[in-house]
């Protein structure tokens, strides 16, 4: 846990970073989103309003790997069955292996039900005119979180690796014989197109994963927003620690991917593998979706002669920590379509406090988005306090050569930061909207 | 002279690392000829761990038994020989980074009470559970 000390580095010299002043807080226990009032409204309602569209994507994500698999024409991927809005959700309910939303239950969130009712309408109308008409859940952004970690793949943990794997072929072979038994055509271009088949369901194995760390997330923001109101966090770094706390709990759940076909459940990842959610999801995850991800159509030229897009995959810079808002979110692109699914779940104080900034309720997706990203710069400050809690030293160690360790490790973290894309010298203003 | 099990049950300042052991199937496995290096943490140590970390890898014994892995190495490897090394390849896979000179650290862990000798390896007690990364 991090808890805010007074002067813990007193016993190293001041940081000479172009950050300093943020690692010093960061040194102190504090989080790179300053500790405002008004930061700390922003960031939980967003939580909550984040949590609500994130209760869908999980139950999805696992319904579309678990299910829909290799479905050639999934057109209904997106209308959930009642089987997995009742998924029991592990840390919500009285039936949670570890309860993280004490109020909540384990099924789907009662707004999530309503709004997929009736939707932005407000009118109960069948379910495919709601989808047709796109006034639903927009689970495009989920997909493209996905394939973010797809594609950058290589992100630490051993999850990349044993896609590779014989052993995971293997299991990938038996699960696609079973799914297209009596199905000639398809069992014949597997024949002819192996590994066309294998890439689709690594594919797969990542909605799987994607899913199996949105499901810790939803509960862990839902917590937040009902701990907020019942005035139980004082200060952004209350809420960075109560993250930090989820991260630990979750650290060592399993991450797998398991097929139901017909009666049968075929582990094309299996629990046994001991991969986990901190290594082979979550970190992974804030990598490729808040550092990485990738230049959105419209937004930059793919010529390479333009050198507009890095050489280096690690070099990529489009997650939220660097997105310009404005022009992102105008282009009809994923963190769009998350931020119309937020506008949806806004608790009141919020939607109150964007009618009285900027263009109020007309540029109100501009202004949540810029909240979301000041709340994202609090989820990363919680991974960065729980990654220095697990590999180095507590803040108030007393061996200075201790604290020099935490301290190369927060510059090498703002390191990140350097590039002008940045947003982090924009979120230390309550001015950016 | 006893073995590294035996050593860490008769030892009350392992009560949860042989707790975990246990649970996690591997009392046999250290039991083995080996040799083994077993970077050991005491019940103070677990002790730091956040709470629910335990909770939830007692539930889920593979990744349970991953974690413990990470304070295993292969081979009996004293201070003296330490001191040529800057990593060790522990069985989890991952490299274990291995500071030894005026002070002794596994990683970020300070080691305790260095060098007990066991048939089948070698145990050094340490102050933190290390974890891989």
């Amino acid at each position: 846990m991090t808890t805010t000390l007074e002067n813990p580095t007193a016993k190293i010299p001041p940081s000479t970073h172009k950050y300093a002043d943020i690692i010093h807080r960061l040194e102190a226990g504090g989080s790179m989103l300053p500790d405002t009032e008004e930061n700390l409204m922003q960031i939980i309602g967003i939580y909550k309003a984040y949590a609500v569209p994130m209760d869908f994507y999980w139950r999805d994500l696992l319904y579309i790997a678990e299910r829909v698999f290799l479905d050639p024409l999934p057109f209904f991927k997106y209308f959930l069955p009642q089987e997995y809005l009742d998924l029991p959700n592990h840390y919500a309910g009285a039936t949670a292996d570890f309860r993280v939303w004490q109020k909540g239950e384990a099924s789907a969130h009662p707004e999530l039900l309503e709004f997929m009712d009736r939707g932005e309408l407000k009118k109960k109308l069948p379910k495919l005119f709601h989808h047709l008409w796109h006034d639903r859940i927009n689970m495009e952004f989920a997909e493209a979180c996905m394939q973010a970690m797809l594609w950058h793949q290589g992100m630490g943990g051993q999850f990349y690796d044993y896609l590779e794997s014989e052993e995971y072929l293997a299991n990938c072979d038996r699960a696609i014989k079973a799914y297209f038994k009596g199905n000639p055509l398809m069992l014949g271009l597997y024949k002819l197109f192996p590994e066309m088949f294998y890439e689709k369901v690594r594919e797969l194995s990542y909605y799987a994963n994607l899913g199996l760390f949105w499901e810790v997330m939803a509960p862990v923001f839902f917590e937040m927003s009902d701990l907020y109101d019942e005035g139980k966090f004082k200060s952004v770094p209350d809420a960075m620690d109560f993250l930090v706390n989820g991260i630990f709990i979750a650290a060592g759940r399993p991450i797998y991917h398991h097929v139901y076909i017909g009666d049968e459940c075929y582990e094309i990842i299996p629990k046994s593998k001991g991969f986990m959610w901190l290594y082979e999801a979550a970190l992974p995850y804030v990598e490729a979706v808040f550092y990485r991800t990738a230049p959105f159509r419209g937004t930059k030229s793919y010529n390479a002669q333009a050198h507009q897009v890095p050489d280096e995959q690690k070099d990529f810079h489009y997650g939220i920590l660097y997105a310009d808002v404005f022009p992102v979110g105008t282009a009809g692109i994923p963190p769009t379509l998350l931020m119309q699914d937020m506008l949806h779940f806004l608790p009141p104080y919020l939607l109150e406090y964007y009618q009285n900034y900027c263009r109020g309720e007309d540029d109100m997706l501009i202004q949540l988005g810029i909240t979301f990203q000041r709340s994202m710069y609090n989820v990363t400050s919680a991974v960065i306090q729980a990654l220095r809690t697990a590999l180095l030293y507590p803040l108030d160690d007393p061996n200075p050569e201790h604290l020099l360790k935490n301290r190369q490790f927060f510059e090498a973290q703002m390191d990140r930061f350097l590039r002008p894309e940045a947003r982090l010298t924009d979120i230390q203003s309550q001015d950016y909207r | 002279m006893p073995n590294i099990v035996e050593i860490a049950v008769s030892n009350d300042a392992f009560k949860t690392l042989v707790t975990a052991v246990t649970v996690a199937g591997l009392g046999d496995a250290l039991q083995q000829p080996g040799p083994f290096t077993v970077f050991a943490p005491n019940d103070d140590a677990f002790a730091k761990l956040l709470p629910g970390t335990v909770d939830t890898l007692v539930q889920n014994i593979p990744q349970l038994q991953r974690i413990l892995k990470y304070h295993v190495v292969a081979g009996r490897y004293t201070t003296a020989e330490l001191k040529e090394m800057d990593t060790v390849t522990s069985l989890e896979g991952s490299p274990i980074p291995i500071r030894c000179g005026d002070v002794f650290e596994v990683k970020n862990a300070t080691v305790l009470a260095p060098d007990i000798e066991a048939t089948n390896g070698i145990i050094h007690v340490i102050d933190t559970v290390i974890l891989m990364g």
